[in-house]
């Protein structure tokens, strides 16, 4: 278990120190940047079949259910990826949003809460009245900031009206991930799920500052290919495919 | 007599705990007997021996969600036995077990 942990640490911080010196190699970081998301976004959606093809192999119960959802939201979005992929590096489009990927992006986001939501509810009576209560505060809480946050930004760039519901779609969805998968932590805090409820927080954790980031720096016009927004994008995928690998080894 | 009871007491643990682990599904339920026994030395026939040690395991790997699994196999249990099952505050699986050794015992 320690080594999927140190191996994903070393990805994690190699990652971030290549973006960081993107000055050095701006020509491949703008490559990198494009090329590498549907290549961790495809490992994601394979470690999670692989958790499918497991739980399929007798199915009964909601295993199979949850795992057929995560797998097939992560595969929505690696099909987000790479259409993204070829928008930037064969059609050379200079930032393809919102484009098609978005579709895919967007509807990945519905089985994937459909998995977390048949995941914790399947558990939800151990939960207090207490906990589920604090956890929506602090969801709507965040999603008032958030939404507060992005509201002058993106209004004052006068964008299209699909580019200014895309803007708050994404950190809005992503929130609705984050206080379900919170209350799976909240309830297999105890016990050795821990760890892969804590990866599958922190990617959609990344998820959330990213789409944010990325919301943010489109309205200023700050945002290019290889922007330092995209490596939490590429963590995201990252600690999603060490959360899966790890419930595989637990359970 | 009391081992009569006891005997009919580990046969219906034996089949709630098969039937109630049933809510993780097929593959779930096989994934908890093999952790008892390459974690505990427990094989599935000697579980509901040791229920102690089957709430152990559940707690080691779902912590505060095993109460969910432990109260789908003590109402299954107390169906079995023909006892009611009646939610108590502060109850957990190993009381509701005792209670239900009360019962046998004074039925």
């Amino acid at each position: 278990m320690l080594g999927i942990c140190k191996v994903g640490l070393i990805i994690a911080v190699g990652l971030t120190l290549l973006y960081a010196f993107q000055g050095f190699y701006p020509d491949f970081i703008y490559v990198f940047s494009n090329a590498f998301p549907p290549v961790i976004a495809g490992a994601a959606v394979v470690t999670s079949g692989l958790s499918l093809e497991r739980y399929w192999r007798r199915a009964k119960g909601p295993f199979p259910t949850v795992w057929f959802y995560f797998t097939l939201g992560l595969f929505l979005w690696l099909i987000g990826e790479a259409i993204w992929a070829g928008y930037t590096l064969i059609l050379s489009v200079e930032l393809p949003y919102p484009s098609i990927a978005d579709a895919f992006w967007i509807g990945g986001y519905i089985p994937f809460f459909i998995g977390l939501y048949v995941y914790v509810k399947l558990f939800s009576h151990a939960l207090t009245k207490k906990a589920l209560a604090i956890t929506m505060l602090v969801a709507a809480v965040l999603t008032v900031l958030v939404s507060v946050a992005l509201l002058t930004p993106v209004l004052e760039a006068e964008e299209d009206l699909t580019k200014i519901v895309m803007d708050f779609a994404y950190p809005i969805l992503d929130l609705a991930l984050l206080s379900t998968a919170l209350l799976g932590l909240i309830i297999f805090w105890k016990g050795k799920l821990r760890k892969s409820w804590l990866l599958i927080n922190a990617a959609i954790l990344m998820n959330a500052c990213a789409d944010i980031l990325f919301s943010y720096t489109t309205a200023k016009d700050l945002y290019y290919c290889g922007h330092m927004v995209d490596v939490l994008f590429d963590l995201a995928y990252l600690f999603f495919l060490m959360a899966f690998y790890v419930h595989t080894k637990e359970f | 007599m009391v081992t009569q009871r006891t005997e009919v007491l580990k046969k219906a643990l034996a089949e709630a705990i098969d039937e109630g682990l049933l809510m993780l599904g097929e593959s779930g339920r096989d994934v908890i007997y093999f952790r008892l026994k390459q974690s505990y030395a427990l094989k599935r026939e000697d579980v509901s021996s040791n229920p102690e040690i089957f709430v152990s395991c559940l707690r080691e790997i779902f912590g505060s969600g095993a109460e969910v699994i432990e109260r789908a196999v003590i109402k299954k249990l107390y169906d079995k036995l023909g006892i009611e099952f009646k939610e108590k505050k502060d109850f957990g699986f190993m009381e509701y077990l005792n209670e239900a050794r009360k019962f046998l015992k004074e039925g």
